[in-house]
């Protein structure tokens, strides 16, 4: 039998892949885990409380929305959009990042200037404001959110894993196999990439973080996918206009994002802190 | 003397790189505006106009010219301060934006005060707990904080304090019947030149929950950078030698510690300021704030094309802003630059 690995070991890494597979279990199997079909309007029943509450009805666990939709189904089918673009945005924005990470770091000279100049622009621009206008430019939609996110997010990647290339083009290794003769890419997807990959792990896991919060900020302000498939962000909307009567409306979403994020961000420090060779013995538990 | 010249130099070189950034922003956002599916002609016009009225429209805005021609018409007009104007509001853009601005820059530096004095306390606080049981517990919630950004804590600030306490106002800037003083657009500013305390105490109410809520998010970043780099400082010799000189913790602290873990924590800070600029803008909607965020998202949902335009380009001139300031106080503070 193949020993467990080190990172597997880690009680970060373990509460957050216990935090996603119970998302992505939400997100499979929502129309058989969800009570109601979350576009259903109970008109009669507004606003209704939770359940356990008074005037609470055993039909709807946590209540319903300003148009009688059922919160709980609600709640369970919106990790799918999360998830989708969770998972989607940050490979999307992995690749374009390292790419150009490893592009510049390997190459220096013009070309490393000409990459770090674009990142230096697109950091001028504060993400959230570039998100919207990319979706403004782009059109709402379940793919142009991913679009947006990967277009705005790539330089997160390529900022990092540029400076750790640059370290390790630097190493003997490196040299060597420049000298026996290896090609650039090959020298790049051998020797290099196999170095920057933990890094690059960590980003990711934390990458899907922040893109479950950039989705859920843009369907708050109805910029992400149609009003027809159900999403976090618009759960807080409805919830806003409604704030007196039902607080607890926005509780449930907020909570559920919180969740999800937290579930990646203690991920990536767990992987972080098991991956990183540099880090002594001492930092890792 | 020397000193000065070399800050100087330093800076205007770093005023100057900032214009071909801005020049290319300005592109982009021209860009990605104009291969939106909407005809600003035909928007411009009453639903009935027919389509000589649209040609003509489109030919008077210029749109019926290459795209390069149009861009050098919008740059040179909007290095003249003018950025077109609204479609939606059928006002002048800089007078939009102009009306807007104050609110969100008072909004910032409020919200930077508290995120500057949360990260520096809380930095002193997980640098002052180090290798202790209490460090492992405050380690976990930063990262728990981490996973907040000012979005949720916004919510989370206005459910607690707005809806069930009720002890804090969450909406807008003023509460109704309130005189609003006008002199510079500075609403705080202005209420307390001309003596409008009422109006002054009541302004900051409302924005205790928003500034908080940017402050909060800010600061477990700084929290994390000045914990390391005190702890970096305090691994140098000089340390030590102050210890064997005989020095109080508390000075050595203050005199040796913060003094040269503060500058990694200010650099940071640049970038950060810049990233709590661009935050005030859901945070303005949460608490339907009156700046530059509510005009922008308003001009979202209409695809009013020069609001979102000039908004856009005003928060990437304001975070080059920060960053330049930002920068120069490094400058000033860095001991390194007075040897020279």
């Amino acid at each position: 039998m193949r020993p467990i690995p080190l990172w597997l070991k880690s009680g970060r890494v373990q509460t957050g892949l216990v935090i996603i597979a119970i998302l992505a279990i939400c997100a499979l199997f929502a129309p058989w885990l969800a009570p109601n079909d979350p576009n259903e309007q109970d008109l009669l029943a507004i606003l209704a409380p939770p359940a356990w509450a008074d005037g609470g009805d055993a039909l709807y666990p946590l209540g319903t929305d300003s148009l009688g939709r059922c919160v709980l189904s609600r709640l369970i089918f919106s990790a799918r959009v999360a998830l989708t673009v969770a998972f989607s945005a940050s490979v999307g924005a992995m690749i374009i990042g390292a790419f150009f990470a490893h592009v510049a770091g390997y190459f220096g000279g013009w070309v490393d200037w000409l990459i770090s100049r674009i990142v230096e622009i697109w950091l001028s621009f504060p993400p959230v404001i570039l998100s919207l206008i990319l979706m403004v430019g782009l059109g709402t939609g379940l793919r142009n959110v991913v679009l947006a996110i990967i277009l705005v997010d790539w330089t997160r990647f390529c900022r990092v894993l540029r400076s750790e290339v640059i370290v390790l083009r630097r190493r003997d290794y490196v040299s060597a196999a420049q000298l026996v003769g290896f090609s650039h890419w090959r020298t790049i997807t051998r020797e290099i990439l196999p170095g920057t990959m933990p890094l690059l792990i960590t980003l990711m896991s934390l990458e899907m973080g922040v893109a479950i919060i950039v989705e859920a900020i843009l369907s708050f302000v109805g910029m992400s996918v149609g009003s027809e498939t159900p999403a976090w962000g618009q759960m807080i909307a409805d919830a806003r206009q409604n704030i007196y009567e039902a607080p607890f409306n926005m509780i449930a979403p907020i909570l559920a994002i919180f969740f999800a994020v937290f579930g990646f961000n203690i991920l990536g420090d767990g992987l972080r802190r098991t991956l990183d060779t540099r880090l002594t013995q001492t930092e890792r538990t | 003397m020397r000193m000065f010249a070399t800050i100087a130099k330093l800076l205007v070189m770093r005023v100057l790189t900032a214009i071909p950034i801005l020049f290319v922003v300005s592109m982009l956002l021209f860009g990605i505006l104009r291969i939106l599916p909407v005809d600003p002609a035909a928007m411009s016009l009453p639903p009935n106009a027919t389509t000589q009225e649209v040609e003509a429209m489109r030919s008077e805005m210029g749109l019926n010219r290459p795209i390069y021609e149009q861009f050098g018409i919008w740059l040179g007009k909007l290095l003249e301060g003018d950025i077109g104007r609204s479609i939606h509001f059928r006002q002048d853009v800089t007078s939009l934006i102009g009306s807007t601005l104050p609110a969100t820059i008072e909004l910032a530096l409020l919200a930077m005060m508290v995120g500057t004095v949360l990260g520096i306390a809380g930095g002193l606080f997980l640098f002052y707990v180090r290798g202790t049981r209490a460090e492992a517990v405050m380690d976990f919630v930063s990262i728990l904080l981490l996973s907040l950004p000012e979005f949720l804590w916004s919510l989370f600030l206005l459910l607690i304090f707005g809806v069930f306490f009720e002890v804090l106002p969450f909406t807008g800037r003023l509460s109704p019947g309130f005189e609003r003083p006008v002199v510079t657009g500075f609403l705080l500013f202005d209420s307390l030149i001309t003596g409008n305390i009422a109006t002054l105490l009541n302004a900051m109410q409302h924005m205790i929950l928003p500034s908080l809520a940017l402050g909060i998010a800010l600061s477990p970043a700084l929290m994390r950078v000045l914990r390391s780099s005190l702890l970096d400082a305090y691994q140098d010799d000089y340390i030590h030698q102050a210890r064997l000189r005989g020095l109080s913790e508390k000075r050595l602290l203050v005199r040796h510690g913060l003094k040269n873990a503060i500058l990694p924590t200010l650099s940071l800070m640049g970038v950060q300021f810049g990233f709590l600029f661009g935050g005030t803008l859901l945070v303005e909607i949460i608490y339907s704030y009156p700046g530059m965020g509510n005009l922008m998202v308003d001009a979202i949902r209409n695809a009013d094309l020069p609001i979102i335009q000039g908004a856009g380009l005003t928060y990437c001139v304001a975070v080059l802003v920060i960053s330049i300031v930002v920068d120069s106080l490094y400058l000033i503070l860095n001991p390194k630059l007075r040897v020279r």
